[in-house]
């Protein structure tokens, strides 16, 4: 669920209404909601988000398996917590439920390194959904 | 001869400053705030934010992580609001965590907007607005 903004002088918040759930792996609602977001330079902002998600996500799950290695779980969860963030914003929510678990495992060392195999694999399942989603974008007539 | 001499001021431009160490997130923002015509300048970590902030006050507005590596968001806001040259600018949190606390706090620091992913484009550019809007109520009350 999300909230809409809320300000300093307002002491209110109003609930988004609850998505409906099309993929439990990849909401195309919600991903392709950002089409309506025009950049300056007429380009699709969804294929270019898709693109930084796929690289930084690669990046991420490196750096989380570094951290929890070497013991870092600082760094470990605010990997984890940056990730959640994102894959929740363009729908992918089982990436941002195993991140969330991540966050909240950080004690226990065998738990960690269990979910951490699970979101590479899932990772590994989301990755080809996104990028047949990037490449039919890309085909569609400008 | 007498001469006239005019003077002309250079306005405020219209710059936001937007901190996240996610690129998606950067990127996303980036594209919303041009929309608006508004220039920005990026940070990648609060670190990097506090230093262009110690150099360069000529910002509407700054939209800050919460969670960034080296100096947290809301450290970042409590620089700003220390600081006489900085303390009328309109900052937003965007935040992971859907948490009243750290709203609280956001708030407590002199975060004006707080932002809570997941977000829609539409949530996304009516917060924006919004704090483009309050620098405009500011300059005008004083």
């Amino acid at each position: 669920m999300s909230v809409s903004p809320i300000t300093n002088s307002q002491s209110t918040s109003a609930r988004h209404p609850t998505r409906a759930i099309t993929s439990d792996m990849l909401d195309f609602q919600v991903l392709r909601a950002f089409a309506k977001v025009k950049s300056d330079d007429g380009s699709d902002v969804v294929i270019e988000l898709i693109d930084l998600y796929l690289h930084a996500t690669a990046q991420r799950i490196i750096t989380m398996r570094n951290a929890a290695n070497a013991e870092e779980w600082e760094l470990l969860k605010r990997t984890a917590h940056t990730l959640k963030g994102s894959s929740s914003t363009l729908g992918l929510r089982q990436m941002a439920k195993i991140c969330q678990d991540i966050e909240a495992s950080l004690s226990s060392c065998a738990d960690v390194h269990r979910l951490l195999s699970l979101l590479e694999s899932k990772f590994v399942e989301v990755k080809p959904v996104l990028i047949r989603e990037r490449n039919r974008r890309r085909a569609l007539p400008p | 001869m007498n001469q006239i001499q005019i003077m002309f001021t250079k306005p405020t431009p219209s710059r936001v400053l937007i901190a996240d160490d996610d690129p998606v997130m950067r990127h996303l923002l980036t594209t919303v705030v041009k929309q608006q015509k508004c220039e920005v300048v990026m940070a990648s970590d609060g670190r990097q934010a506090y230093r262009i902030l110690q150099s360069d006050s000529k910002f509407r507005a700054a939209i800050l992580d919460i969670n960034m590596p080296f100096l947290e968001g809301l450290d970042v806001v409590q620089y700003m609001r220390s600081e006489k040259r900085l303390m009328k600018i309109p900052i937003m949190i965007i935040t992971a965590e859907e948490n009243l606390k750290l709203m609280n706090d956001s708030f407590s620091a002199g975060a004006t907007a707080f932002l809570p992913k997941p977000f829609t484009p539409e949530q996304l550019e009516s917060a924006i607005l919004l704090l483009l809007h309050s620098q405009k109520m500011t300059r005008g009350a004083s």
